[in-house]
């Protein structure tokens, strides 16, 4: 089993950059080429412990990034960045209602290592904000690493016209809007409605008056993520919720797949959590809406997803 | 003689100033902070209130341990006389002020002088006391400790939010500014540090907190009329304080060769309690202030030390008559009847919408012990619970119940039962706190979208805590307008789950009349109001 410390990884990446730039031919080429999607498993033992699967998250996460073509491809020196992991509710890591601490902390991470000049972490929290950021143990991993943890005052959204199908206009937290990219950091779950909730529900939480999105949940998300034109998005699916999703509350719940996946697809990404939280894609209408509209495609597997084993 | 500057009222002004920041920075403390359990000296005033202290021993046979720490307060006052109301209680810091505002340091004689009036504090005192023997607690909520935090939390403060957050939200959305030089450098970073650092729960407002704020100002108002009205006249702790500092050890004496009948003491008393009739003093209604011997300008007066038994000539007793003490007690039994002789004071009925906070005592015993100070509700983190009008009564005007619509109780908070002063809440861990049941939600199926218009619709599925959801899908086939047969996710909720937090009814799609109501039935503290028994089974 090898086991990937942040000093060997760096020194590997390290090593790799400057052969791609010496004359290999491909630093060119890279960003073309760059997959869309890529699949980072576990492939070692069960983890035993919480601690255990801390460390797991943080080198899927590392990997899935790095197979798409690192987080440079996204991330300029001095971009404001704003990660946007799910922080909806107020439950432990363990409960899988919200996303995993490590996968936000090591993107943050990357993305400052990268040269970002600021990288902003928040959500629009269902529960009470302080208190979810909290218990969700996100804010505490992310704060040391040097990120804004943001706290998304309903009176600061402004209205914005999307010109969706259904949405027309609807309040904003404008700094979403401002920052230079957004990473969207959503973890897999089941929705007692919309089956299930991965990256496209996720960006229900940059706005308000959400509460009637449910009634078209598809095409609601479709318009808004054609408005918002998410360029990255990394699926936290190490711990997933099976049932009584979204808020979830019992361990029984809870699964643990060990996987994190990233791509620019956002409606592939959800297509895989569908399997991955044993769903069929077509049954999930954000993802038949979203297909029909041209968000992306429900076919993951045309994209040639990369699959990483990780050990 | 020139007068030091610095004097004991000087010294006096000092601790006064120094006990209204440490009241206001306490109940600035009182916030919910994440995964904290609220620390519990911000009862620290409570504490040290003898009138909570006999009347709720008196009304509810049982007070929390630190109460006792009261006891002090009771010994200084045997001792010194009044001084608590002249140097530590922090409303009569702000009568004070008002009254320097008003009046400026002295009062004309015909305003200052002693009124007969200033006995009725006794006689509704007295009322009051019968009253509590029977269990009611009501004068408490006229407590002026309790009185001034009700209105800093209902009142005072979410005025100061508003400006604050109203004021910063329009510059942020305007954003106005000279060139590069914009307006929201400066008033972002302190809306920002009020938020995290003052501010309990967003736009926090309360019902009926324009009541609250009228009779405070009403009675800071009064001091125009006479200085420090509410504590010369009504103030029942300071009636309380007025019997134990009958004969105090500390007495002020005139000696009568320097004195010249000059006034200049009557008129910088802040009681009234040494006026006109020659040299006398009333040791109840002296608020040890220490203006008097800091205006005589011939130093003709002194406090010192004597023994309770020595009576002493120049001591002027409050002189409340036996009849006037009778019909006391008479009005206070009558006011029991008149609160408790009423359908709801009876329990023949109970009032949907008397939903009270989890781990409230049934409702006598309830009543018999909380004095609507509002710790509770400056506490919550979601800022539903309020201060009642009249859905308890008026025995209960002023008690916390739970208003869903403005704020739910989180599943995840038990702090309003750790602050409570008098365990009115009785405080439990977060475990306990989850199984107790405040109310039962009902659907209002000619609302609810999935019953009345065939939408699917779940945010109260979403929200409701219970990791085995009291709210769950029922899915049935429904026929659309066109005819065509669409199956639709109906919720329904499960009695023997539901904890009546509040969370559906406050996330329902509906703002103006939400289509999952919670109402009182099922409350745990009453077997009489529970139709649907706590048994596990699913009804459907």
């Amino acid at each position: 089993m090898v086991k990937w410390s942040r000093r060997e990884f760096l020194v590997e990446s390290g090593a790799a950059a400057v052969a791609c730039t010496s004359g290999m031919g491909m630093a060119a080429q890279a960003p073309q080429s760059s997959p869309t999607m890529a699949i980072a498993k576990w492939g070692g033992d069960q983890p035993a412990s919480s601690e255990e699967i801390d460390r797991i998250a943080e080198q899927l996460t590392v990997k899935a990034i790095e197979s798409i073509g690192g987080i440079g491809r996204f991330v300029r020196r001095g971009d404001v960045v704003w990660v946007k992991p799910n922080i909806a509710w107020i439950q432990p890591p363990e409960m899988a209602a919200n996303t995993n601490p490590q996968v936000v902390a090591t993107i943050v991470r990357l993305c400052l290592e990268a040269g970002a000049k600021r990288v902003k972490v928040g959500d629009n929290p269902v529960d009470i904000a302080q208190q979810t950021y909290e218990i969700s143990k996100i804010a505490a991993a992310v704060r040391p690493l040097g990120a804004d943890v943001v706290f998304m005052d309903r009176s600061r959204f402004r209205r914005v016209a999307i010109k969706g199908e259904v949405l027309k206009e609807i309040p904003i937290y404008p700094e979403i809007l401002e920052a230079d990219v957004v990473i969207n950091v959503p973890i897999a779950k089941h929705h007692g409605l919309a089956t299930i909730t991965v990256a496209m529900k996720n960006f229900m939480g940059v706005v308000e008056e959400r509460r009637t999105f449910h009634q078209a949940i598809g095409q609601t998300l479709t318009d808004l993520c054609l408005f918002l034109k998410p360029k990255i998005s990394i699926v936290d699916a190490v711990r997933v919720l099976v049932a009584r999703g979204p808020r979830g509350g019992r361990l029984e719940d809870v699964r643990t797949p060990l996987a994190v996946a990233a791509g620019t697809d956002i409606v592939a990404l959800d297509a895989w959590a569908a399997e991955v939280l044993g769903r069929n894609p077509d049954d999930i209408s954000s993802v038949v809406c979203g297909h029909k509209a041209g968000l992306g495609t429900k076919d993951y597997r045309s994209l040639n997803p990369v699959e990483i084993s990780v050990a | 003689m020139k007068r030091p500057r610095w004097s004991a009222a000087t010294l006096r002004r000092w601790v006064q100033i120094f006990s209204l920041v440490l009241f206001v920075a306490l109940f600035l403390a009182t916030r919910p902070i994440p995964a904290q359990d609220p620390p519990q000296w911000l009862k620290l005033y409570f504490w040290f209130d003898p009138l909570l202290l006999v009347v709720t021993f008196l009304a509810a046979h049982a007070v929390p341990l630190m109460a006792l720490l009261a006891v002090v307060t009771i010994l200084v006052t045997i001792v010194c006389g009044r001084v608590f109301c002249g140097w530590i209680c922090p409303l009569g810091v702000v009568h004070d002020i008002a009254g320097r505002l008003i009046h400026g340091r002295r009062s004309p004689p015909a305003t200052n002088r002693y009124s007969g009036w200033q006995r009725a504090k006794y006689y509704l005192l007295a009322g009051m006391v019968v009253a509590a023997l029977f269990g009611a607690h009501w004068v408490t909520i006229f407590d002026p400790l309790v009185l001034f935090y009700r209105t800093l939390a209902t009142g005072l403060f979410p005025t100061v939010q508003w400006a604050v957050e109203e004021g910063s939200t329009v510059v942020y959305q305007k954003d106005p500014g000279i060139g590069p030089v914009r307006l929201v450098r400066v008033t972002e970073p302190l809306y920002l540090a009020f938020r995290d650092y003052l501010r309990g729960v967003e736009k926090q407002a309360f019902l009926g907190s324009g009541g609250i704020l009228a009779f405070f100002v009403i009675i800071v108002a009064l001091n125009a009329y006479r200085r420090r009205w509410w504590c010369r006249f009504v103030c029942p702790l300071g009636a309380f304080l007025g019997v134990l500092a009958w004969r105090p050890l500390l007495r002020r004496t005139v000696s009568s060769e320097s004195c010249n009948q000059c006034e200049l003491c009557g008129m910088n008393c802040h009681g009234a309690a040494a006026s006109s009739e020659g040299q006398k003093w009333r040791p109840s209604e002296c608020f040890g202030c220490l203006n008097c011997t800091d205006a005589c300008r011939r130093g003709a007066l002194r406090f010192q030390w004597s023994w309770p038994w020595r009576s002493d000539p120049s001591l002027a007793s409050v002189d409340l008559s036996r009849r006037g003490l009778l019909a006391s007690a008479v009005g206070g039994i009558t006011l029991f009847g008149f609160f408790r002789a009423t359908p709801l004071g009876r329990g023949k009925v109970f009032n949907p919408k008397l939903i009270r906070p989890p781990g409230a005592r049934p409702e006598p015993e309830f009543l018999a012990r909380c004095t609507g100070c509002g710790l509770c509700m400056k506490i919550c983190p979601t800022g539903g619970l309020q201060p009642c009008f009249l859905e308890a009564g008026l025995e209960g005007i002023w008690t916390p119940r739970l208003v869903p619509k403005l704020g739910y109780c989180s599943y995840d908070c038990n702090r309003c039962g750790l602050v409570c002063p008098t365990e009115a809440i009785q405080p439990m861990t977060l475990e306990e706190k989850r199984r107790v049941k405040m109310g039962l939600a009902t659907f209002d199926t000619t609302r609810c979208i999935p019953y009345a218009y065939g939408r699917d619709c779940m945010v109260c599925e979403e929200h409701c805590p219970i990791p085995e959801k009291a709210i769950y899908f029922h899915e049935v086939e429904i026929l659309t307008r066109d005819g065509e047969v669409r199956r639709i996710k109906q919720p329904r909720v499960d009695p023997a789950k539901c904890i009546g937090c509040g969370v559906c009814e406050h996330v329902c799609v509906y703002r103006d009349m939400p289509a999952i109501r919670v109402t009182s039935a099922n409350e745990s503290r009453h077997l009489s109001n529970q139709p649907l028994p706590p048994w596990e089974e699913t009804y459907y």
